[in-house]
């Protein structure tokens, strides 16, 4: 009976002593889990701060080469111009309008030295830009050294949504180097009738 | 099973695709631009349509087929009209009253131009009556039909619907 007692105390004691071990032994371990888990959370932060930055390089790559891109093909444009209209032969013609009242533009024919060169169909858009105030190259032209006749003819609605169409004719000289001539659309509210100028830029 | 029909269905569009694009030598080239005095009376541009998927149809009044075709295509151009499809149709009759008969007559809805001069015609390289032409939404042209026979349709509306989606 004295023996089994003992026994039994000594089992208590086994589990106690037991438990004391695991409890110290948990103890000891909880903190390691955490600096696992710690240092994987970082090792990821690391491997997405990494895929990020690579990821601005490759943007900012990208973004370079569209430059690069964008800035030879304006190279090759001004080059393919030059080649084709070399500056010393080269006369452009501008169309501008002033109001536009008197006169919706549809289209516009050039003649240079007798020769059609141009017949531009104007759209409504193209036609509401030039009266806001902006200027259309509508022709370039090679020409040589000396005199030219430019014939200009413009049709359009002119007032009361007529049909409307005039010419007007300028003699230039060409001389060496480039030159700019300019027709210009503009209201003459006298008369309420649209106005038809040639000039030449200076 | 499915597998094997699938890749039949795409490598047959492959073929129809390829023939129809070795078909011009546009295909795959920007489209020439140009600009038209239409039905209405005003001035259209092509390349004012950039962005929209654009179908450029060739016509003439004295083509049987080009009238078959004609009501099909406004269907076409009523459905995806207001998801950036177009559709400008050309005539290339000498004389632009006869035209404007037939489009009362068929009652179509697109925008006609007059291509009296056979400018555009020759531009786009017309040798057939009718010509189809498809541009994407960068002015690319990506399909060229020549000709109409029924069942086309069906063909343009796969091409829409592809070229819309990109």
């Amino acid at each position: 009976m004295v023996t089994k007692i003992r026994l039994t105390g000594i089992a208590a004691v086994a589990v106690i002593w037991c438990a004391s071990i695991m409890m110290a032994f948990a103890e000891d371990t909880t903190p390691l889990n955490t600096d696992v888990i710690m240092a994987g959370a970082a090792s990821a932060d690391d491997d997405a701060a990494q895929s990020r930055s690579r990821f601005r390089a490759l943007d900012e790559d990208v973004q370079s080469l569209k430059k690069d891109v964008l800035d030879l093909n304006r190279d090759l444009f001004l080059l393919e111009e030059e080649l084709l209209f070399p500056a010393n032969s080269q006369v452009a013609f501008f169309i501008s309008m002033d109001v536009g009242e008197y006169f919706a533009l549809d289209s516009v024919n050039l003649k240079i030295d007798g020769k059609d060169v141009t017949n531009y169909l104007y759209t409504d858009r193209e036609a509401g830009a030039l009266i806001r105030g902006g200027v259309h190259r509508v022709h370039m032209e090679n020409l040589r050294v000396g005199e030219h006749e430019l014939i200009a003819v413009f049709t359009g609605k002119g007032p009361h949504s007529r049909d409307y169409r005039r010419g007007a004719t300028m003699s230039f000289n060409k001389g060496i180097g480039a030159k700019y001539v300019e027709l210009e659309i503009t209201d003459r509210m006298q008369k309420q009738q649209p106005e038809f100028v040639i000039k030449e830029w200076e | 099973m499915k597998g094997l029909r699938n890749s039949l269905l795409g490598a047959l569009l492959g073929i129809m695709t390829a023939s129809s694009l070795a078909a011009s030598g546009l295909a795959g080239r920007s489209a020439p631009d140009f600009a038209l005095k239409s039905a209405s009376g005003e001035n259209l541009r092509l390349s004012e349509y950039r962005g929209n998927v654009v179908m450029i149809n060739f016509w003439a009044t004295w083509c049987g087929p080009c009238r078959q075709e004609m009501p099909l295509l406004d269907d076409l151009y009523n459905r995806y009209q207001r998801v950036g499809f177009s559709l400008l149709g050309v005539n290339i009759d000498d004389d632009s009253r006869r035209a404007m008969r037939m489009i009362e007559e068929l009652g179509v809805s697109f925008p006609v131009l007059f291509d009296a001069d056979k400018e555009v015609s020759k531009l786009y390289q017309v040798e057939a009556m009718p010509v189809t032409v498809l541009l994407d939404r960068e002015g690319t042209v990506r399909h060229v039909h020549h000709g109409y026979k029924p069942g086309y349709e069906e063909q343009y509306l796969t091409e829409i619907r592809s070229l819309l989606r990109e």
